[in-house]
């Protein structure tokens, strides 16, 4: 047991210290939001703000509503122009205009303007003539309104009165499902990036030993067993420091905004929404059920891709091939993620969260939408009980090959080969 | 008193009888040369007395009880042929967990690796890397870590290989040193030079049978060929050579080798030269070098084992 210890000591030790843990520890969120807001910005500076020239044979527009309207929404600038048709055509890239838009003149303000043309001189995406066309709508409606003697009073009952939906679970009243969807989408997504980034970890580690020749040496002195269970428990403590390192960063952040931004608008606001949702949610039993399928995920899936390094030499492609059907296991649950979060209490997200191959991610996408109004004890039970038991298994019978492999070396085994070395005896 | 009893050990795998029993007695404080050429089963029989592998049959006593893999082998030290370190790790943490993982406790490692350090000249090598260190520098260090702990039996497969002559002595010595202090220590090479050098006793092993077993002199005896050399200070006539007391195997101007027929003594030879009134500058019998006994031994036999069907 003691050296079970120091084998994990070893391991954690080794990785943590490392300058690539560090760094990908800072990284990974910094990159993670830089992306979603960076692709934010960016989308938002490549909008091209178009000029387009209005030619309004109808009569219906004229300058004070566009002008107005250019000011309510500034993603793009009409301009009433008076000129021809023909001479618009010529011209109108040398007048500084996008395009133009000509409206005919049997416009009829009941049965609306079909298919107007926004003529340019490049090709426009989709988004760019919506934003045109909404504008076009919003002055639209002003002239209508009119024509039909409606006040602003009037306006606001119409834009006020729609019919919302949304389902509540009589079982569980305070589920909120979008929230639980995000926190669950995040979790799954959590639990399937640390799988394989860690669960290769793994498999490299155990090449590692092998290549170096130092898997010998080691094994002369503890069980093959105790060594891979060892490398196991080491290295899934560091995905759990890992991972316990960004939850406090996320708390930080939060108490910190919290602290100074009560009454900074917006951020204030966001606050106040986060504080909403986590009250409506079961934070300890997200915390408890990561925990909880974070680890027996990663035993399950860590011995196989250990048992995988054992079985090959050095050659990384051997490695990949050998272990690609488990990441594909891996992979088979994340596709599966959101069929199951689409209809969290449906059989597809019930088996799936109850078969311990995919139980980790897909319960862990489950558990947020509440437990027990979701999902019920009883099958939180049966897939915990589960997984228990699937980890023992693979780490047993991952532990049978990783004996052979580990002081193997020549040709790579095939998958039977690997699975006489787990059934013989001794 | 004995060491280590190996019992009519055997070891099947898949194709191969890899070890097919043997059964040996290594004395404490014995100098053991195990050899056998590629493939004749070294290893596992190393693995087995290391408590990698589990006898298929047969029983191995260590220091006078059955061994109990889990307690002795913090007893052994084992540096396989196959070597290796972790490369990325500081050279005195990996020594610490070397022998940690051996049962020493950590200032008990660390006191006794400075010493070590201090004999052979590493303690600038504390904070370096494996990867920094060439082969004959982390060969030394796995030396170290082998013997570290002071283990009652250390197996070195193949110790010298890659060394130089300085540090081979250096090794070597210190092989003399920790048998004077009563480690008993297995030897196992296919250098038959260094074999007679440094063993007492020696087991040869083929095919997964022991084939020879005995100390290095009584092996030599028992396979000499009656051979002798005389140097004579006149210079040889032909008939000086006569008929029925030996056959000539070579011969120079002032010497001859001899191979004594069956049913002569020494003596009879040294009288006949005499008797023919020659003077004699020496006399000696020639033994065969372990070389010779391996390669006559081992010879005919296929170099590479044949993959085998094995029930078991």
């Amino acid at each position: 047991m003691n050296k079970i210890l120091l084998i994990i000591k070893r391991e954690y030790l080794t990785r943590v210290r490392k300058k690539t843990f560090i760094i990908s520890t800072i990284l990974f969120p910094v990159l993670y939001l830089g992306l979603i807001f960076g692709m934010g910005y960016l989308g938002e500076k490549a909008k091209p703000k178009l000029h387009v020239a209005i030619v309004d044979s109808s009569g219906y527009f004229d300058k004070g509503r566009i002008e107005r309207e250019n000011q309510k929404d500034s993603s793009s600038i009409l301009t009433l122009l008076t000129s021809s048709t023909d001479s618009l055509k010529k011209n109108f890239s040398e007048w500084n205009y996008d395009g133009y838009i000509v409206i005919p003149a049997q416009t009829n303000w009941e049965s609306g303007i079909k298919n107007l043309l926004l003529n340019t001189g490049r090709t426009m995406g989709g988004e760019a003539s919506g934003r045109v066309e909404s504008k076009l709508n919003n002055i639209w409606n002003e002239i209508k309104n009119e024509k039909l003697g409606i006040d602003e009073g009037k306006k606001i009952i119409l834009a006020n009165s729609t019919v919302t939906v949304k389902s509540v679970n009589v079982n569980d009243e305070k589920a909120n499902s979008s929230v639980a969807s995000t926190i669950g989408y995040v979790a799954g997504f959590l639990i399937y990036f640390i799988l394989l980034v860690y669960g290769s970890q793994v498999m490299m580690g155990v090449m590692e030993e092998k290549t170096n020749r130092i898997a010998e040496v080691i094994i002369s002195s503890v069980k093959p067993f105790q060594l891979m269970l060892g490398k196991i428990i080491g290295i899934g403590l560091v995905a759990l420091t890992q991972f316990f390192l960004w939850v406090a960063f996320i708390f930080i952040i939060y108490n910190v905004t919290q602290a100074s931004g009560s009454n900074v608008g917006a951020m204030g606001g966001i606050v106040g929404k986060i504080q909403n949702a986590f009250s409506s949610i079961n934070v300890w039993m997200i915390l408890f059920g990561f925990t909880f399928y974070f680890l027996g995920g990663f035993f399950f899936y860590a011995s196989l891709y250990a048992a995988i390094g054992s079985a090959v030499n050095e050659d990384m492609r051997e490695a990949q091939s050998l272990s690609f059907p488990i990441t594909l296991l891996v992979i088979f649950s994340i596709a599966m993620m959101p069929i199951a979060m689409n209809d969290p209490s449906g059989p597809i997200a019930v088996w799936g969260s109850i078969i311990p191959f995919s139980s980790p991610i897909i319960m862990m996408s489950r558990i947020p939408f509440g437990v027990p109004g979701t999902v019920p004890w009883w099958q939180l039970a049966l897939s915990m009980a589960l997984l228990i038991g699937g980890f023992l298994f693979s780490v047993w019978l991952s532990g049978k090959i990783y004996r052979t492999g580990i002081l193997m070396y020549g040709k790579k085994p095939s998958w039977k080969e690997m699975l006489k070395w787990a059934f013989k005896k001794n | 008193m004995p060491l280590l009893e190996l019992n009519h050990l055997r070891k099947y795998f898949a194709t191969q009888k890899a070890v097919d029993d043997i059964s040996l007695t290594i004395d404490k404080g014995q100098i053991f040369g195990l050899l056998g050429p590629n493939g004749a089963g070294k290893t596992t029989l190393i693995r087995m007395i290391t408590g990698i592998f589990y006898p298929d049959e047969g029983e191995i006593i260590f220091d006078g009880k059955k061994f109990d893999p889990i307690n002795d082998i913090g007893h052994i030290g084992y540096m396989p042929e196959e070597r290796g370190l972790y490369k990325k790790m500081k050279i005195g943490e990996q020594t610490l967990y070397l022998a940690q993982l051996k049962g020493l406790s950590k200032t008990d490692a660390t006191a006794k690796i400075k010493e070590w350090f201090v004999k052979f000249d590493m303690n600038s090598w504390w904070n370096k890397k494996v990867e920094d260190l060439s082969k004959g520098m982390s060969q030394k260090l796995q030396f170290v870590t082998t013997v570290l702990h002071e283990p009652k039996l250390i197996i070195l497969d193949e110790p010298f290989s890659g060394l130089d002559p300085v540090n081979t002595n250096l090794i070597k010595d210190e092989i003399y040193n920790l048998a004077k202090k009563g480690a008993t220590i297995i030897f196992s090479t296919h250098r038959m030079e260094q074999v007679e050098e440094i063993c007492d006793h020696i087991a040869l092993v083929n095919k997964g049978q022991k084939i020879l077993d005995g100390t290095v002199q009584n092996i030599k005896q028992s396979y000499k060929e009656n051979l002798f050399k005389v140097k004579f200070t006149d210079k040889l006539q032909a008939e000086h050579l006569a008929i029925h007391l030996f056959e000539v195997k070579q011969k120079t101007d002032k010497e001859v080798i001899i191979k004594l027929d069956p049913g002569y003594t020494n003596n009879d030879v040294l009288q006949y030269f005499i008797n023919k009134g020659l003077h004699i500058e020496s006399f000696n019998e020639i033994l065969p070098s372990l070389n010779e006994i391996f390669i006559r031994l081992v010879e005919g036999t296929p170099t590479a084992r044949q993959f085998q069907e094995v029930n078991n």
